[in-house]
């Protein structure tokens, strides 16, 4: 964990450093997450307080974003429906890392079976079209958001055992890996100590890249209906419940839209950057 | 006659950093150079400057003058007429400097000149010619791929492509250095000839004084960026008149006899700014005192044709002199002992099979039925090229690896199948057998500080030293342990993966190439330190190399490997002063220098 800490404490001093957009991008992000923890609170009206008086509004002094078909400030939805479209997206990225990157090591430092396994599995499951699983499944089953991040996580686990197995496979060749099995260590330690830490550059990317499909994809979800439960503010729900008010306020459905955009390149470009920065010679203390 | 190529105040700089120094040299027409140097001396870079090929974000500044035309500041498109045709050049790596789709016979025909290239039949007459020149078969070899040659017939169509427009200036860089040492003297002696027959013009870049000898007239002696010395290669070779010349000179161990000390130059090469008001040298140097570090010598003449940057060449020249002669007297060799053999291997052989469901398996056979054994205290030479199966042989006995056939047992344990062994049996056998490979900077896990990497393997050997002593009885500074290995030079980090490895005391050491990514200057430091190691502790050594001069200096019994089989085995002595395998005959002839 030290080494994982260092590097978490080196990229932030690395971020002064970085390029405009990376800065950008970090800050953008930084500001996201205020509003996850303090969304509602910031809030300048209760989200779900109606007056029906108002109807729908366009955006004004008092509803800088306008108001939807009750009456309900918009901006204080956005605010507000922070939390619910970040943490699904967060639950699934941390699990799929979690769950893939062991796998993936597993896989690329043992080989035989285990490999095989794995690797058909990810196959099979390639060949499945997922968001025709996913609407099948939450659809069928009903299961409501938390079984959508299920299903999320398990469908983009294969592509993470696999990123995540070739880098094992690039380091496992090294002679650094050879030494440290003449020493007789137990495979546990040598996976969890000597592999783990060189293939990070590639775990952050992915971690930040199955966040960005994962908050498309609940957000997607969301916006079919079969996400965030009704009457939750939550981006993907607010940008159906605003299709019929496109020509009244177009603003219920741009902000979140706005927002889901956002936070995804965002987030891409701080997992390129990152990428880059960690796989260009592995170690820059 | 004014010479072909005048080099004047050349400076490589990249960015605020110096690469070269006020590098100067002439070369006649039909001449060779050898320049000579360490990793970092900027040899490299002096001849890229001359080809006006540096690298991106590289600049050179000074005069370069080839055949009357100045080749600094030149726009690229005035220079191409010139490249490959009036000067060529020879990469280091065979292996990848030929395109793969391309054939042999299409490498060569794209070099010719396009007034030969412009009709078929003159053209395959001409590849065929070219090819003969460099000892390939046309027939052979010109219908195909890189891929299906070896690296020396590799090297050979590439010098053969360097040579299809007949340039007036060959540069080669490192031309043998990734090659096998019976393959690189036949690509020395080649390129002599080339040249002589020719009468064209040579620069040699090489690290190996030996092989700028056996090649070259002239010899420039390169170090952190700057000229150090410059002479014709009979004197340097008879007297080199500076003390990093010497050094270089006495750290290639000899392959002749047994010395008593092997003499290294502590420390490693600085970078070119950090010397740039000083002797370059003198913080290495045996005899520097403070007023070396006062301004940089410059080069001045010391006897004919002779030049030498060292200021107190007077003073110190009769301490050279005592310094040559005291080390080439022969010590005398300690028998070897005789004690209980601390490893057996027995009938080891070694298949790899392939299984495929589209085309025939395959089986390559790699070690076949080796026997040998080394006793306690004990030092045994594995010698063999690539592909030999020494490597082989190293990982089966580490269990990283486990053999098709035979057994290995290390002392009284049998661990011809590590994957057999229990988890106890695993840990003793990590105790008995240790090992040091090839590659500094791949065998230490880079996000592991060199405190924890050793605190891991003191943990297996329960020996309760830390890393602090184990630092420091391989000769680096406790305070290295709190470093990342990206902080340490190739030398730092060998030391630290033998600490790593002595940390569980073990009773034998394999040692795979373990001074062969290292400069010369500081291989005499690895393998007196392994030497030392060996005096103090009793540990017995597997020395896998290619290098006859490390077994003669490293062991005292020695085997020959070809094709996976013991060709020779006896004494090392007995082996290279009388070889009597042919094979082994060929390598011991292949030494640069070999009369």
């Amino acid at each position: 964990m030290a080494t994982i800490a260092a590097t978490v404490s080196s990229t932030a001093r690395g971020v002064a450093r970085a390029p405009v957009m990376v800065r950008l991008a970090a800050a953008f992000l930084l500001l996201v997450a205020v509003l996850a923890v303090a969304g509602p609170w910031l809030a300048p009206y209760d989200p779900a307080a109606q007056d029906l008086m108002l109807n729908v509004s366009g955006p004004s002094g008092a509803h800088w974003l306008g108001t939807d078909q009750l009456g309900a400030d918009v901006l204080s939805q956005v605010l507000a429906g922070t939390r619910a479209a970040l943490i699904g997206p967060l639950v699934v990225a941390l699990g799929t890392v979690v769950l893939g990157a062991s796998l993936g090591i597993l896989a690329g430092y043992r080989g035989g079976w285990i490999d095989a396994l794995l690797n058909r599995l990810a196959d099979l499951m390639y060949a499945l079209p997922s968001l025709l699983v996913i609407i099948v499944l939450v659809g069928v089953v009903g299961g409501g958001y938390w079984f959508a991040v299920l299903v999320l996580t398990v469908l983009s686990l294969p592509s993470e055992i696999r990123l995540c197995r070739s880098a094992t496979l690039a380091q496992a060749r090294l002679p650094y890996i050879d030494a440290a099995r003449t020493l007789g260590l137990p495979a546990g330690r040598i996976m969890a100590r000597h592999l783990l830490p060189n293939i990070m550059p590639t775990v952050i990317a992915t971690f930040l890249l199955d966040f960005v499909t994962a908050l498309i994809g609940l957000s997607g979800l969301s916006y079919l209906g079969l996400g965030a439960p009704p009457g939750t503010p939550d981006w993907g729900t607010l940008l159906q419940s605003g299709q019929n008010l496109l020509a009244d306020n177009p603003w219920i459905s741009l902000a979140p839209g706005a927002m889901i955009a956002l936070t995804a390149t965002c987030f891409t470009l701080l997992g390129d950057w990152l990428y880059d920065r960690y796989s260009a010679n592995g170690d820059h203390s | 006659m004014s010479p072909l190529l005048t080099v004047t105040d050349l400076c490589v700089r990249a960015g605020d950093k110096t690469l070269v120094r006020d590098v100067g040299f002439a070369l006649e027409a039909g001449q060779s150079l050898g320049i000579v140097g360490e990793s970092g001396s900027g040899k490299t870079m002096t001849a890229r400057a001359v080809l006006a090929a540096l690298p991106a974000g590289v600049t050179a500044s000074g005069e370069i003058v080839f055949d009357g035309i100045p080749m600094v500041g030149r726009r690229e498109r005035d220079l191409r007429p010139l490249r490959g045709t009036r000067v060529s050049m020879v990469m280091q790596d065979p292996f990848t400097a030929l395109n793969p789709l391309q054939t042999i016979g299409e490498h060569i025909r794209e070099s010719l000149p396009r007034r030969v290239r412009r009709d078929r039949a003159t053209a395959r007459s001409e590849v065929a010619r070219r090819l003969a020149e460099v000892g390939l078969d046309s027939a052979e070899v010109a219908g195909r791929y890189p891929f299906q040659l070896s690296g020396g017939m590799r090297q050979r169509v590439a010098i053969a492509a360097a040579l299809a427009a007949d340039p007036d200036l060959l540069i080669a860089d490192e031309p043998t250095t990734a090659l096998d040492a019976s393959t690189q003297a036949e690509i020395l002696r080649l390129l002599h000839k080339l040249q002589r027959d020719r009468g064209m013009a040579l620069v040699l870049i090489t690290h190996d004084l030996r092989v700028a000898f056996s090649v070259c007239d002239r010899v420039l002696v390169m170090y952190a960026g700057s000229v150090v010395e410059d002479a014709p290669s009979a004197a340097l070779m008879e007297v080199p008149e500076h003390p990093y010349t010497l050094g270089l000179l006495m750290a290639e161990p000899p392959v002749t006899h047994v010395v008593e000390t092997l003499t290294a130059i502590p420390g490693s090469v600085p970078r070119a700014d950090d010397v740039a008001t000083r002797c370059a040298f003198a913080a290495r140097c045996d005899w520097h005192v403070p007023q070396c570090a006062a301004s940089r010598p410059p080069l001045a003449p010391v006897g004919p044709g002779h030049l030498s940057a060292c200021t107190r060449l007077d003073e110190i020249r009769p301490g050279l002199r005592q310094r040559r002669e005291r080390a080439a007297a022969p010590a005398t060799a300690t028998p070897p002992p005789a004690g209980t053999p601390i490893l057996t291997v027995s009938g080891l052989s070694m298949t790899y099979r392939t299984t495929s469901m589209v085309s025939r398996a395959t089986a390559k056979q790699a070690v076949r039925d080796v026997s040998f054994e080394i006793a306690e205290g004990e030092s045994l030479g594995l010698i063999g090229e690539t592909g030999s199966g020494k490597t082989t042989i190293a990982r089966c006995i580490l269990g990283l690896q486990t053999a098709t056939g035979g057994t290995i047992r290390l002392g009284d344990l049998d661990v011809s199948d590590h994957r057999r062994l229990s988890a106890k049996e695993r840990r003793r056998a990590a105790r008995l057998v240790q090992v040091v490979f090839q590659d500094p900077y791949s065998s230490l896990n880079p996000m592991l500080t060199i405190g924890a990497a050793l605190e891991e393997a003191i943990a297996v050997g329960g020996t309760g030293q830390s890393a602090g002593e184990l630092l420091e009885m391989i000769g680096l500074p406790a305070s290295y342990a709190g470093r990342r290995p990206s902080a340490l030079s190739g030398g730092q980090r060998q030391r630290v993966a033998i600490a790593r490895a002595l940390a569980v005391r073990p009773r034998l050491l394999i040692c795979d190439e373990p001074v062969a990514a290292l400069d010369v200057s500081v291989q005499a430091q690895i393998l007196e330190l392994l030497r030392q190691i060996r005096r103090a502790h009793g540990t017995s050594m597997l020395f896998i190399t290619h290098d006859l001069s490390v077994v003669r200096q490293m062991t005292d019994r020695a085997i020959v490997l070809r094709h996976g089989e013991i060709v020779e085995s006896g004494d090392t002595a007995q082996v290279l002063d009388n070889p009597r395998h042919p094979y082994t005959v060929s390598l011991v002839e292949s030494v640069p220098g070999h009369q």
